[in-house]
């Protein structure tokens, strides 16, 4: 197969993959795209009072001691912290679709990364900040403002984002059904309820501004629509200089909100309930993990677990009001709820399809505490849990589970509630449903050897095409000839024809393929010189079914409609045609055939030489039909190794034990009705020799009587003929 | 989707119809001879519907509930009474509370409202309702929209200019539209008789009882199948893409995936594929029916005994845990595999995926899906022990990595015991202990930290005073070379406080353990 890298580069992954589909969100909603604005001002240098002890081993030492002082975080450092929990829970649940800019703000402004999707990810974000470094205290206040920021906010917000870009070109004619919405979230210190007035005017100006010059280029749109999230940030102890505002529309195009909070986890909290309400997310508390204690191996103890996702993943509680009774106060924030569910420690391992309704990625609220991480390393392990909803009485009802796929952990949400599908009709009574021999198995086989696969982004083919249309074609191409029950096939039931059947279907066969084809239509020859039996079906028919040669005429018409359902694809494929065309028996030609090997007859030295030195009476008239056929390939390709190749094949296996029942059946026996015993018992060896090789005692045994301990004679000496083998 | 049939049994339905001929009629008769016609469909086309009966007047009652056995159904028709005056209001959110118990609020259900357009009059009628909808308190709401996704179709047992001679027609367009628009009305055309009530709940079945027929592919393999229920349209953003996508005719089979690797993926929907037989003329004859006249039941038996490919298909996927993907539209994706119930009867279904290109992270862009024997190296191994899937995502979620998270003290002073812990352990926790510190140097320099960085380095040096004679001279060596190099980093100088640069243990002469991991 042949590859090149294709010009367009597809982004990946749809708007919302089950992740929004029930609550209406947009692909492109304010959501889309936030920028984050960090005043980087001196005063943000300001200590936020809040002290951590991070001298903790002083408790077990010796008296002597001076413990350290504890530490302070800077406003600023509780600033970017808690963005970046914002950040890293945002990326858990939406790896992709959701966008964030991130901007310090000082004298001037430093752009940490670009709504690209390959700068969405903590650890960039950390390394640029790490660059920025804390507020300079010593630096000019008068020259150091957020305004910078949230300028520059708004310029990227007018940004097209690569999703946005890419539905525009997809839409064509509607492009304009692509909306440029965003939100701003400013975390600055402010100095009153004026100053924060004079940042709203600001952003709205800039807005307006922005917006024209937008209208004129194809790299910038226009916001529609702005949502300000104004975040005051002030050290503990002090009053607030700012008043909470709640959400209030400035303008067609802006709302802004205004949030006074002190630093440390007070802010944490204020971020994660905002990180909640901008991407609908919702809690879950998982409870009763049994874990156990390094110390204390033989015991458990429970934990609960907080997890954050999406919030449809409770769809079914908030619509059936059975939230409220599920819920309870969540341990972190005291404002959100969460839904509680309960542990089932998984029995097995085993392999089920679940009735899912919907998946949903996770975050855990606190990501490095012990039960959190034992509980996501399990997930991450391969195991799933299933989660059973508490219920004041009745059964129980499993309502979800926990799975990691490729490393990522999701909340299917399981189907708990009675299915409009049960007790259908069975298959079995349906169309089709009373046939006994499908071909199951082999239909098995077909579906393993259509297993699909990845492949890049950028592969198509030489025809262009992309994977999953080249795997149509393979599934058109390996069912060109397909016979769906036992009955009607004979070739696919003869092991002899495998190599063949294997290799016809592809798309391109290699001078070596067609060679193993033209070996497996010489071994068959050579199976019909031999008159062994074919796996032909009598089911319809009556009597033991059709004579030997009538058997191998239906087998030879079978093999030629499977070769010349391909016969188009390549040159190669039609030289297997011409194989079979040239070496299957056809009564006519019978006469013209021994007149061409008369002719030859010199030859035949030659051929003998390299074939078996097996059966002289069987190189009549089927090694002429072969001489015929290797001539002409040699003057095709003048390759010899044919002549070689062909004796050496490998030989059919059962030849005898057939011939045998058959022989000692009377004549007319045959040709009158048949018992239902015979029928049954045609059938059954029938069967029985598609499945496996003959016994070597039944394949020697004469009248179906095998000699025993035969290697004893040979041993001694004695006379191995006896057993009649070597006779016929 | 199951339905619920909910009928007017009000005192009105009983006005007579002025007909020619000799029969006189009641609005009822016709209203029954509408719903005859569509129990006798659904027997025939539709029988794994599951439809309830609900009459109404200023109380509802469950006259059947929800059912496949269409002849109680008809009994319940021919033995309806007639009560007094009609209250929509109630009985709509009967009809919410009857769903509600049988199904949950996440199946879709279809209501068939027939009426004859007298909607009440005073408290109770629908008028009133409409005026005090917005008045209500929280447990008063009006029953509409359902909290179920659902169809409200109303048959009206009343011609146009009848309804909207009153301010029915607007009651009801009120109606419909407090259901999220979601629902239709339905009115007779022309004189009110059998003729137009059949023609007008023939609309109905064409909209909302047509079995879907499909043919499913796999390559030439084909079999003639019946969906059920039928997929419905699906819109996935209105403002980008406001036309619903719809599941085409053509099912078309894609390859295959181990049930393994598809890995319970969420869906919108489920489905029967029922093979079916098509006859010569294109009829459909029925889906494995039990009780059908003699004649057909002789055309099926014959149906049974010829091969079909959905057979084949599903004893393959049952043997080998597999699934079909199969391309629903462009762009849109669903699997069908076998699906046993409690009675170990299996079955061929169909779950619908989100339309989209990527509808399961784990199996990436469905485009990119290509047959196993195009890739250089078997993707699955020679012995079957290996897969493609799941893919793995480009960036690691915060919980597969080791994030530091400070927000909580205990989260900063886990991590600088951390610190200590292997600080005691050194030499031998040489390694560790550098990778813990730079762990915390790092995430100290992203967050502007530096305190801590001074804080820890003293910690450290501290530390070094503490050790006892027995301690390893290395070990010092070591602690005051990093306490030294987090100080230099604490300054802010780029040289040192540069974020992907590492601090790296002190090579010293007694550095046989420390340093011997690094040569």
């Amino acid at each position: 197969m042949h590859f090149y890298l294709a010009p367009v580069r597809l982004l990946a992954n749809p708007p919302c993959s089950s992740l929004c589909r029930r609550t209406g969100l947009r692909m492109f909603s304010v959501s889309h795209k936030t920028a984050f604005v960090v005043d980087h001002c001196p005063y943000m240098a300001e200590s936020c009072r809040q002290l951590i002890e991070c001298d903790m081993l002083t408790k077990s030492r010796s008296q002597g001691v001076i413990p350290l002082a504890p530490v302070s975080k800077s406003l600023w450092t509780c600033a970017i912290e808690c963005s970046m929990e914002y950040c890293r829970i945002l990326f858990d649940v939406y790896p992709t679709w959701k966008l964030v800019n991130y901007i310090v703000s000082d004298s001037e402004v430093h752009i940490l990364n670009s709504w690209k999707q390959e700068d969405q990810n903590t650890h960039e974000l950390m390394a640029a900040l790490a660059a920025v470094g804390p507020p300079n205290p010593r630096q000019d206040p008068e020259c150091c403002s957020v305004l910078h920021g949230l300028v520059a906010a708004v310029e990227s917000l007018c940004k097209i984002t690569e999703y946005q870009h890419e539905s525009r070109t997809t839409l064509m004619d509607t492009a304009d059904r692509v909306a440029n919405r965003g939100r701003i979230i400013c975390l600055t210190n402010a100095k009153s309820d004026t100053h924060v007035r004079m940042l709203e005017d600001c952003v709205l100006e800039t807005i307006q501004e922005q917006n024209k010059r937008a209208a004129g280029s194809d790299r910038l749109m226009p916001i529609q629509q702005c949502e300000l999230v104004l975040v005051h940030i002030y050290p503990q102890g002090e009053e607030t200089l700012v008043s909470d505002r709640q959400k209030k529309e400035l303008s067609s195009m802006l709302s802004s909100e205004v949030h006074s909070v002190r630093a440390g986890r007070y802010l944490a909290s204020k971020l994660n309930v905002l990180v909640q309400q901008h991407f609908d997310l919702a809690s879950t508390t998982i409870t009763n993990i049994p874990m156990k204690e390094e110390q204390h191996a033989n015991t458990s103890a429970n934990y609960d677990v907080e997890l954050l996702h999406h919030r449809d993943a409770h769809m079914e509680f908030i619509k059936s009001g059975d939230l409220h009774m599920a819920g309870s106060t969540s341990r972190d924030s005291g404002l959100k709820e969460t839904v509680t569910l309960k542990w089932c420690t998984p029995r097995t391992n085993s392999v089920e399809l679940h009735y899912c309704t919907g998946a949903y990625r996770i975050s855990p609220v606190d990501v490095n505490s012990r039960p959190s991480s034992c509980l996501t390393n399990f997930l991450l392990n391969g195991r799933s849990v299933l989660l059973e909803q508490p219920r004041k009485s009745g059964s129980k009802v499993i309502s979800h589970m926990l799975s990691s796929h490729g490393g990522e952990i999701f909340l299917h949400v399981l189907n708990s509630t009675r299915s409009t599908l049960e007790d259908p009709p069975s298959i079995s009574e349906g169309c089709g449903g009373r046939v006994t021999d499908y071909r199951i198995t082999d239909f098995g086989e077909f579906m393993r050897e259509n297993r699909l696969t990845p492949f890049p982004d950028s592969m198509i083919d030489a025809a262009g095409r992309t994977p999953v249309e080249r795997a149509k074609s393979q599934l058109e191409r390996y069912t060109r000839y397909w016979p769906m029950i036992i009955s009607q096939t004979t070739i696919f039931n003869m092991q002899a024809v495998v190599p063949l059947a294997n290799l016809i279907v592809k798309d391109t066969l290699t001078d070596e393929d067609v060679l193993t084809c033209q070996k497996t239509v010489y071994n068959l020859v050579d199976m019909e010189r031999k008159s062994d039996p074919l796996p032909i079906s009598t089911v319809g028919s009556r009597g033991k079914g059709p004579k030997r040669d009538e058997q191998y005429r239906i087998m030879w018409n079978e093999l030629e409609t499977l070769v010349k359902a391909h016969v188009g694809t390549s040159e190669r494929h039609q030289r297997v045609l011409e194989c079979i065309s040239a070496c299957r028996s056809k009564p006519p030609e019978e006469e013209e055939r021994k007149k061409r090997g008369r002719k030859r007859e010199d030859k035949e030295d030659k051929t003998e030489k390299n074939g078996k030195d097996t059966e002289e009476k069987g190189w009549t008239t089927d090694s002429e039909r072969l001489k015929g056929v290797m001539e002409r390939e040699k003057d095709e390709q003048s390759e010899c190794e044919i002549i070689k190749d062909s004796p050496d094949s490998p030989e059919p296996l059962n030849k005898k034990p057939r011939l045998a029942t058959e022989e000692q059946q009377p004549p007319e026996k045959s040709k009158g009705p048949v018992s239902l015993l015979t029928l049954w018992t045609n059938r059954i060896t029938q069967a029985n020799s598609r499945k496996h090789q003959e016994f070597a005692g039944r394949l020697s045994s004469v009248n179906n009587k095998a000699e025993l301990y035969q290697h004893l004679k040979e041993e001694n000496g004695m006379d191995v003929h006896e057993n009649g083998k070597a006779t016929r | 989707m199951p339905t619920v049939v909910l009928l007017d049994s009000s005192l009105s339905m009983t006005r007579p119809v002025s007909v020619e001929g000799s029969e006189e009629f009641q609005r009822k008769n016709l209203a029954v001879h509408g719903m005859t016609m569509l129990f006798e469909h659904m027997a025939t086309n539709y029988r794994l519907e599951f439809t309830s009966l609900v009459a109404f007047s200023s109380l509802w009652e469950l006259l059947v509930p929800f059912s496949r056995d269409y002849n109680t159904l008809q009994e319940a028709l021919n033995n309806l009474e007639d009560y007094d005056k009609t209250c929509l209001e109630a009985a709509l959110q009967g009809v919410s509370n009857v769903v509600q118990q049988e199904w949950g609020t996440s199946c879709p259900c279809q209501v068939v409202l027939v009426t004859d357009g007298a909607l009440g009059i005073g408290r109770g009628s629908l008028r009133h309702s409409l005026q005090t909808v917005k008045q209500r308190v929280d447990d008063k709401k009006f029953p509409l929209p359902f909290p179920f996704p659902s169809k409200l179709y109303v048959m009206c047992i009343a011609n146009a200019e009848e309804l909207q001679a009153t301010d029915s027609m607007d009651n009801l367009e009120q109606l419909i539209n407090l259901n999220g628009g979601e629902g239709q009305i339905y009115t007779m055309e022309g004189p009110l008789c059998l003729k137009s009530v059949q023609s007008m709940f023939g609309k109905l079945i064409d909209q909302a009882y047509s079995p879907f027929h499909a043919v499913l592919r796999c390559g030439n393999l084909t079999s003639d199948v019946q969906v059920f229920p039928r997929p419905e349209p699906v819109t996935i953003d209105e403002e980008v893409d406001p036309i619903p996508k719809t599941v085409q005719t053509d099912l078309e089979i894609v390859g295959f995936i181990e049930i393994g690797d598809i890995s319970s993926p969420p869906v919108l929907s489920r489905h029967l594929v029922l093979p079916i037989a098509v006859s010569k003329e294109g009829d459909e004859i029925g889906t494995g029916a039990t009780d059908d006249t003699e004649e057909e039941t002789s055309t099926n038996q014959m149906a049974g005994k010829s091969p079909n490919f959905c057979v084949l298909l599903h004893g393959s996927l049952k043997v080998e845990g597999m699934v079909a993907l199969v391309q629903l539209g462009p762009d849109w994706f669903g699997m069908l595999y076998s699906q046993a119930d409690s009675k170990k009867k299996s079955n061929l279904m169909m779950s619908l995926f989100d339309p989209g290109s990527e509808p399961l992270p784990w199996l990436g862009r469905m485009s990119q899906l290509g047959p196993a024997s195009d890739a250089a190296e078997n993707p699955y191994g020679e012995d079957d022990s290996k897969s493609p899937f799941p893919i793995q995502p480009k960036h690691k979620r915060s919980y597969a990595q080791n994030v530091t998270v400070w927000i909580k003290a205990s989260g900063l002073q886990t991590d600088v015991q951390k610190i200590l812990r292997n600080a005691k352990k050194l030499p031998e926790k040489t390694q560790t202990f550098y990778k813990e510190l730079n762990r915390l140097r790092k995430a100290a320099l992203a967050f502007g930290f530096w305190e801590l960085l001074k804080s820890v380095a003293e910690l450290l040096e501290r530390e070094c005073t503490l050790l006892p004679d027995s301690a390893h001279p290395d070990a010092a060596f070591q602690l005051s070379h990093a306490a030294q190099q987090l100080k230099l980093a604490s300054s802010g100088d780029s040289k040192y406080a540069a974020f992907e640069q590492n601090i790296t243990p002190m090579l010293t002469d007694f550095s046989g353990g420390g340093g011997a991991d690094r040569i």
